[in-house]
């Protein structure tokens, strides 16, 4: 119990993020209890249907793919210690331009199309993004609430370009048309909506994880999150480089939104993003802020929400306590204190400090 | 003239009563803000407040118990802003986006177990007093701003409270209770912001609606800044978004589309965070522990 206790006290990210997704587990399934559920029922069922079969499996992987995308842009931008909250809005912008570009017929084969379709997307979010590095280098404006506020602009403008120009004909729901064969990202299994959008996903990850630790651009960024002030005297252009992080990050959100159009809904549908740009942040915390371990986490969340899916259908249990989980994740792994404290080291140390005393007296 | 007048008085009267939320919230931010705790977290304790007041109102069917149950759900909201910043120096952003994040879910679940609904609450008792054609809770906000400014400025606590938030290391040396004096700031935040949430669930909608607060706690952070964390400012700023709010809504019916119309109040925060607020310094003690 001691050695428990001593493991606890001196825990890396990593117990601190399985901790953490314990006692947000926990303290939902305590909601739930109380609200007459049974949690055990609930979370095996959760269990069941994240991962019970192949078509679990693959539905686990299909909604992790979208978390993935939103945890690496969150945490790339964590890198130049930059807060992205705008990941919503970069990736309904990256959706919308990434769904335009899908419907054109220039007679453009598949190998020139879809990349196409997903760069603009990319773009899209990128410029979105980076417009805020911009008002923030140059202007000084707070990143946290300017991406709040693009993402009502963006939400807004989306909204009111499928409606006014780029709706379906004879749609009774706002949607665009629906991409050409040649834009859509293609499947891994037939029948089921996994496309090779994973794949990218976790592509993605580990070039970024690449990127940071082998090249000088992503040092000189990991400089100015660590220290701004010390990484300008050595030379480093900071401002330029939260711009680019900025840019990047968004453009990550954009693929997120880019492989949903394209490989998922096959068309951009308004409302399509029940928050993955917002579920990026627990992905990220609960990763620590590591690239490679975002895909890890992208996957936990991705199999709570799938199984929670099953869950809703067979029982009457709001999926919405996944999103509790989150923020409790989001807490937590930020309170590394709290989480002692709740696992009983502070009384620990009391038991310990009280007994040394007796022993001097 | 009269002509003008139809189309003056429904806005300004909507520019009155659309700022009455962000007040509450500012007034509330700037206590937090200058007791040293960054007002992030405005969302939440705004959105429960909303929540926990329909709630009060639906199972009592007395408005006024409702608003003070919106006004303890804010509270209790600014204690666990409080708790992770003081006790468990969380990184006061992040305290504030997880607890934003919370509020959202928390409010659109128990919702859901409580009514069975996803989008809105059902119907509650609203406030419906008016006077001079504005509601009570106005004159209730005047009052609010002037306490304030006087507690703040022209009291012993206030200048506590302002030391604290300057410097709590100094703060504490002098022997000031650091940690009473940021609870108590945060408290009063929550309070106020999750009375900002009451009128916007009582007053304004007579419901709960899912994310009903939409980034208004954003804008009320905003809005603190700009006023210099100063009460009697905040209702000038305040206004200023309260009125493109009021010609928001005044243009939804007169045939452009309504998805542009609604960008407005976030495209004037965007500019006003761009170009207005640069030279605005915090109290110098935001974030900081006494043990720093």
């Amino acid at each position: 119990m001691k050695k428990f206790m001593i493991f606890i006290r001196n825990m890396n990210s990593v117990v601190l993020a399985i901790v953490s997704l314990t006692l947000a587990v926990l303290i939902s399934g305590v909601i739930m209890a109380l609200c007459g559920y049974n949690p055990f029922e609930a979370f095996g069922a959760i269990l069941v249907g994240a991962f019970g079969d192949k078509r679990a499996i693959l539905q686990t992987l299909t909604q992790a793919t979208p978390l993935i995308f939103t945890g690496l842009a969150y945490t790339f931008a964590r890198k130049a210690s930059l807060i992205n909250l705008g990941i919503e809005g970069q990736l309904y912008a990256g959706a919308m331009v990434t769904a335009v570009v899908g419907v054109m017929d220039f007679g453009m084969p598949m190998a020139i199309h879809l990349p196409l379709a997903l760069g603009a997307g990319i773009l899209a979010g990128g410029l979105f993004a980076g417009l805020v590095g911009f008002l923030k280098v140059k202007f000084g404006s707070n990143e946290v609430i300017a991406t709040i506020m693009f993402n009502k602009v963006a939400t807004c403008l989306v909204a009111y370009l499928v409606n006014y120009h780029f709706l379906a004909e004879g749609s009774g729901s706002a949607q665009t048309e629906k991409v050409l064969e040649t834009a859509m990202l293609p499947r891994l299994f037939a029948k089921y909506q996994l496309t090779i959008a994973i794949i990218i996903a976790v592509g993605a990850c580990i070039l970024v994880k690449y990127f940071f630790e082998k090249t000088v651009v992503g040092y000189e960024i990991r400089a100015v999150g660590q220290n701004q002030l010390a990484a300008e005297t050595a030379g480093i252009k900071a401002g330029k480089l939260m711009i680019l992080t900025m840019f990047i990050s968004g453009a990550i959100g954009g693929l997120a939104g880019a492989t949903h159009v394209l490989g998922v809904d096959r068309r951009l549908m308004i409302g399509f993003s029940p928050g993955y740009g917002f579920d990026g942040i627990a992905v990220s915390a609960l990763a620590a802020e590591n690239p490679v371990g975002v895909i890890l986490s992208g996957i936990v969340f991705g199999a709570l929400r799938a199984g929670s899916m099953v869950l809703n259908r067979t029982t009457s249990i709001p999926t919405e306590f996944t999103n509790v989980i989150q923020a409790l994740v989001v807490l937590f792994v930020a309170a590394p204190l709290l989480v002692k404290e709740m696992l009983g080291v502070n009384l620990m140390k009391k038991l310990e400090a009280g007994k040394e005393e007796a022993a001097d007296e | 003239m009269n002509n003008l007048t139809a189309y003056l008085i429904p806005i300004l009267t909507a520019t009155v009563s659309m700022s009455v939320p962000l007040i509450f919230a500012s007034v509330g931010g700037v206590y937090s803000v200058r007791s040293g705790i960054m007002a992030l977290g405005l969302e939440s304790m705004m959105m429960t407040g909303a929540f926990t007041a329909v709630v009060g109102a639906y199972y009592t069917g007395n408005v006024w118990i409702g608003i003070l149950c919106g006004m303890a759900g804010g509270a209790l909201l600014g204690l666990l802003h409080g708790l992770l910043s003081v006790r468990y120096k969380v990184n006061q952003v992040i305290s504030g986006i997880g607890l934003n994040l919370l509020a959202l879910a928390a409010t659109t679940l128990l919702m859901q177990l409580l009514w069975g609904t996803k989008g809105n609450s059902p119907q509650v008792p609203s406030v419906g007093i008016y006077i001079g054609g504005l509601s009570v809770l106005v004159y209730v906000m005047i009052v609010v701003v002037i306490v304030a400014w006087l507690v703040l400025f022209k009291t012993r606590f206030g200048l506590r409270l302002r030391t604290v938030g300057e410097n709590p290391k100094a703060a504490s040396t002098v022997g000031l209770r650091v940690h009473a004096i940021k609870y108590t700031g945060v408290l009063i935040c929550g309070t106020l912001a999750g009375l900002g949430g009451a009128y916007l669930s009582l007053d304004h909608m007579d419901m709960f609606v899912r994310d009903m607060t939409a980034g208004r706690g954003y804008i009320a952070v905003v809005i603190t800044i700009l006023a210099r964390y100063n009460p009697i400012s905040v209702v000038f700023c305040a206004l200023v978004f309260g009125f493109c709010d009021a010609v928001q809504i005044y243009l939804q019916g007169q045939g452009i589309p309504s998805q542009l119309i609604q960008m407005l109040p976030y495209i004037v925060t965007l500019l006003v965070l761009t170009f207005g607020v640069k030279h605005i310094t915090p109290p110098a003690g935001v974030g900081m522990h006494e043990s720093d």
